[in-house]
């Protein structure tokens, strides 16, 4: 009799501790996995999964572990489209953190809105974005990166304070050139630098000698390049086989470790460029680390927003949605991420505005000795835009 | 026993709205849209049948018909604010024009040339799409173009735009058999079959290649259309290449010149694989892989297997 | 660049009578083995540049033994839908075991600039230029004189009757096909220090090759040499004069305008169905 007994309260101990065990919390990751952009998208994998390792390891969020998923969203708003609805109705996440390229946050967007999901979006740079969140309409989207207008008014403002006169652009014909263009044609009239020439490029395509020569015959003070790594090293190279003595701006990702590596050659061929951007290795040298360790390769810029996305954004807003409400679901996420003040992320201040905009700061960078050298650091806020 | 059959799956899909929350209640949202997707792509494969199965014209041209009629549709939607039904008519006609301008000089080419002709063709709207910012705006898309409505009926759900997909899908259908079988049927094989003996019959191949090449044009044109509706987004990558060979993988694996055939390709290519739910990457190879055993081994696709099975 | 590839383009369909769409993959592949064996084993550029056709031309033989015998007898539907297949396997199997991260392939030559009174060219340019020169020279000369190259004349004439006469279309067919992907290997060693390495690489080259065969006559070698050139420039020359965005579309719209004018390409005589 006390044996069973013994037994059955055994029994119900161990059947309560597990039921206890709660569910982990899941958490859905949307990029471009495939495509001529899927090296995007194997970024955010890895940054995503060295970042849920790390929390898991831990212990999770307040006892709950993270679960990720991902989807593939084809740097298309068609299949963005359907990669949400993947993540929401096949994999049941609980909130989501893409889509890395704008014309899928766009597709996306009215998405996400009519199934009640939270999107926290790392690194989409279409100024509409802002404009449609928050107050503009969407209450389920929100952005930790900074926008094409955030970044050229500052940027403009910081190349008139050094003194410049012209310039030219050069943009990737994608929707993160595009949008830059448009963004940095508005940002220098303010800023009273003449805008001499306009020209697009085709991303993975190897010969700039032809625009190179056009741009020798505007002949501007400067360059605006809207430009990734792997195509910056092409770029620089024949910039410098030709002769150029512009000054290099740049927005994208030329003036970063990637860019070192692929000119490790001939180092000196980046000198003197000055990148803006939000995020540079350096940033968290305990996660770049991290990084290196496990993947061989220097940080990835998409990897490392989503990871940040996650760890300063999303688990701030998982933490006060435990503490407030005990749970964790879409609905009362998406009123935690209103409430998250995070004042030292790596990225800087991370608070969502009316839009549900993060003013993250700017970095200015430059090359410099075959080094990438932190010039500035600019701290953001609506009143720039005006 | 067959009629059965027909009959049950027919019941079926028009019931999936119903049917799916049953089956999968968690996963609904989703298989419909997946079944919203497959439908608009099994119209659009059937337009690409026409041609190809029945003309015999290795086209490649018809990613640049589709975003004719999607950003068509698309700009009218956003800037003139025209109603969907005229919308659609107006996307399909304007991707027939297209069809009817270009086909000209195009048909006039042997049949090599016909296929590099049409690639050309492809590539250089696609390039324009991407480029032609002040109407198309490029890379930065077109967006917000309102849900459909049919006359007063506005279309906002998933189960609605379903049965309007359907809805376009058998009209297509039925336009394709109308189109297949009878005087009109049998001249268009006759000049896939056996083009001098066509001429010498009185059938002019260049004209009736033409009539189908613009009819599966505008087909296209209007499923674009059906797209960008369901997207309310649409950007110059919907319209690449890529599309064709998606197009030929489903009309090649299913079995050319047969409707049975493409529809079952169509299915396989859009909703098997999200089933099955596997690496993107890996997905492709297996396409390619799949599509050249079939072309090798069994150039009539799944059709010819089925049919060799129901004997 | 664009005619090394397209010759050899030209070569198979001309030849074998074949329309091959995966030859843009063996230009990728072809990179990618020089890569291998200047990055990763360290060896000097030549040998390396050598590597990449030594490797490529067994490649192009399995190639045709295997997928090629199968659909040689085929219309060229099938024919084109195979290899397009082959493409699609070929450049997605690169991207999951060779990564989507481009590999940039330095060498010495790339970077050193020649400064000629105002015109500033990479060595490695002018190397691409002579070593195309050479090798079409040697081409000529091939093909022009050996027996093999009478052979490959013969059959891209008349298929059947150059086996009465004793050609071995086998062994011929085999040649060809591996001078091909020789030729888009040496293309491929010459230029990837000039630009970056990637999975997608072979895609829209091939379109631009087979722009340039169509527009020079279909398989008339010199036809899609000189058509490649015209490509070239005007592409050059547009980008810098005219509109650089809309630059890739014009290879295709020289050839349909080539195509239009003169349905049997540049140099063309008739055109075969």
């Amino acid at each position: 009799m006390r044996l069973a007994l013994t037994l059955a309260t055994l029994l119900l101990i161990a059947v309560s501790a597990g039921a206890q065990a709660p569910p982990p919390i899941r958490i859905g990751f949307a990029s471009a996995m495939s495509g001529p952009a899927a090296i995007t998208g194997e970024g955010v994998r890895w940054g995503a999964t060295l970042a849920v390792e790390e929390i898991n390891a831990k212990g999770g969020v307040m006892g709950r572990k993270l679960e990720a998923f991902f989807a593939d969203n084809k740097a298309q708003p068609g299949e963005a489209v359907s990669a949400v609805r993947k993540l929401v109705d096949v994999d049941q996440v609980d909130v989501i953190i893409g889509q890395t390229h704008s014309g899928a946050c766009l597709g996306a967007m009215p998405v996400v809105k009519e199934l009640g999901v939270p999107m926290v979006i790392e690194a989409c740079s279409h100024p509409q974005i802002r404009a449609l969140s928050g107050k503009g309409g969407n209450e389920w989207t929100f952005r930790v990166a900074l926008d094409d207008e955030i970044m050229a008014y500052t940027f403009a403002r910081y190349m008139a304070r050094q003194g410049v006169k012209s310039s030219s652009i050069l943009a990737m014909n994608n929707d993160f050139g595009r949008g830059a263009a448009n963004a940095y044609d508005a940002a220098f009239k303010k800023a009273n630098v003449k805008l001499l020439s306009t020209e697009f490029f085709d991303p993975g395509q190897p010969d700039y000698r032809p625009v190179l020569t056009r741009l020798k015959r505007a002949n501007p003070e400067t360059i605006l390049a809207v430009i990734l790594a792997s195509d910056g090293a092409p770029f620089m190279r024949q910039f410098r086989e030709l002769g150029l003595t512009q000054r290099v701006f740049s927005r994208g990702s030329l003036g970063s470790a990637e860019f070192l590596y692929q000119v490790r050659d001939n180092p000196k061929i980046g000198d003197g460029v000055i990148e803006a951007s939000y995020w540079i290795t350096g940033l968290d040298p305990e996660w770049d680390k991290k990084w290196t360790e496990r993947y061989k390769v220097p940080p990835r810029i998409h990897g490392s927003l989503a990871a940040i996305t996650l760890k300063w954004a999303v688990v701030p807003a998982l933490e006060i949605a435990l503490k407030k409400h005990g749970k964790a679901d879409r609905q009362t996420i998406r009123t935690a991420l209103e409430e998250v003040d995070v004042k030292d992320s790596p990225l800087g201040p991370i608070k969502f505005d009316a839009n549900h905009q993060a003013w993250i700061n700017m970095i200015l960078i430059e090359i410099r000795d075959d080094q990438l050298h932190i010039l500035e650091k600019l701290s953001t806020s609506p009143a720039l835009l005006n | 026993m067959r009629r059965a059959i027909w009959l049950v799956l027919g019941v079926a899909v028009l019931a999936a709205p119903w049917l799916v929350p049953a089956v999968v209640p968690r996963q609904q949202r989703y298989v419909l849209h997946v079944l919203i997707f497959t439908a608009l792509f099994a119209a659009l494969a059937l337009s690409y049948d026409l041609v190809v199965g029945h003309v015999g014209s290795l086209s490649l041209a018809h990613p640049a018909f589709f975003g004719v009629g999607a950003y068509t549709a698309a700009i009218l939607a956003t800037q003139a604010r025209w109603s969907f039904l005229t919308d659609v008519l107006a996307a399909g006609l304007a991707a027939a024009v297209v069809a009817a301008l270009v086909g000209v000089p195009l048909f006039r080419l042997a049949e090599h040339a016909f296929a590099m002709g049409t690639l050309g063709l492809a590539l250089v709207a696609s390039v324009v799409a991407n480029n032609w910012v002040q109407v198309t705006r490029g890379p930065l898309c077109i967006t917000g173009i309102p849900k459909p409505a049919l006359g007063p009926l506005p279309v906002t759900t998933l189960p609605a735009f379903y049965w309007l997909a359907l809805g376009a899908l058998v009209a297509v259908m039925l336009l394709y058999q109308g189109l297949t079988t009878f005087r009109l049927g049998r001249a268009f094989h006759a000049v896939r079959d056996n083009e001098p003996l066509a001429a010498a019959a009185g059938i002019d191949p260049l004209k009736y290649r033409l009539l189908a090449f613009t009819i599966a044009a505008g087909l296209a044109g209007a499923v674009g259309a059906l797209y960008v509706y369901y997207l309310s987004v649409m950007c110059p990558e919907e319209m690449t290449v890529g599309l064709t060979v998606n197009l030929l993988v489903i009309v090649f694996l299913g079995g050319v010149g047969s409707l049975r055939g493409v529809l079952v390709g169509a299915v396989l290519f859009t909703a098997l694989p999200e089933v099955l739910r596997l690496a993107p990457t890996w997905r492709l190879v297996i396409y390619g892989g799949l599509l050249l055993l079939v072309v090798i081994r069994s150039p009539g696709g799944i059709e010819s297997l089925l049919r060799r099975a129901s004997r | 660049m664009y005619a090394l590839v397209a010759a050899g383009l030209a070569l198979m369909l001309g030849v074998a009578r074949l329309i091959n769409f995966a030859h843009g993959e063996f230009f990728m592949l072809g990179a990618y083995v020089f890569w291998f064996g200047y990055s990763e084993l360290g060896l000097p550029y030549p040998v390396a540049a050598l590597l990449a056709p030594a490797v490529m031309v067994a490649f192009g033989i399995a190639y045709q033994r295997t997928v090629i015998r199968a659909i040689l007898p085929r219309s060229w539907h099938v024919q084109l839908i195979a290899t397009l297949a082959t493409s699609i396997v070929l450049t997605n199997l690169a991207i999951i075991v060779l990564g989507t991260q481009p590999k940039e392939v330095p060498t010495a030559l790339s970077s050193r600039i020649l400064d000629v009174g105002g015109l500033r060219v990479a060595w490695q340019r002018l190397l691409v230029l002579a070593a195309s020169l050479a090798i079409f020279w040697a081409l000529h000369r091939f093909v022009g004189r050996t027996r093999t190259g009478r052979a490959m004349r013969a059959m891209s004439q008349n298929c059947e009757a150059c086996a009465v006469v004793g050609v071995d279309v086998q062994w011929t067919a085999m040649v060809t096909f591996a001078l091909s992907a020789a030729l888009a290997a040496i293309a491929a060693a010459l230029v990837s220090p000039l630009f970056n390495i990637f999975p997608d690489m072979g895609t829209t080259l091939t379109l631009k090759a087979f722009a340039a065969v169509v527009a020079g006559g279909f398989g008339y070698v010199n036809g899609a040499i000189a058509a490649s050139f015209l490509i070239g420039l005007t592409e050059a020359l547009a980008g810098s004069y005219v509109s650089y965005a809309y630059k890739d579309a014009i290879a295709f719209v020289i050839m349909i305008a080539v195509l239009l004018w003169r349905p049997q390409g540049l140099l063309g005589r008739r055109i075969g169905i």
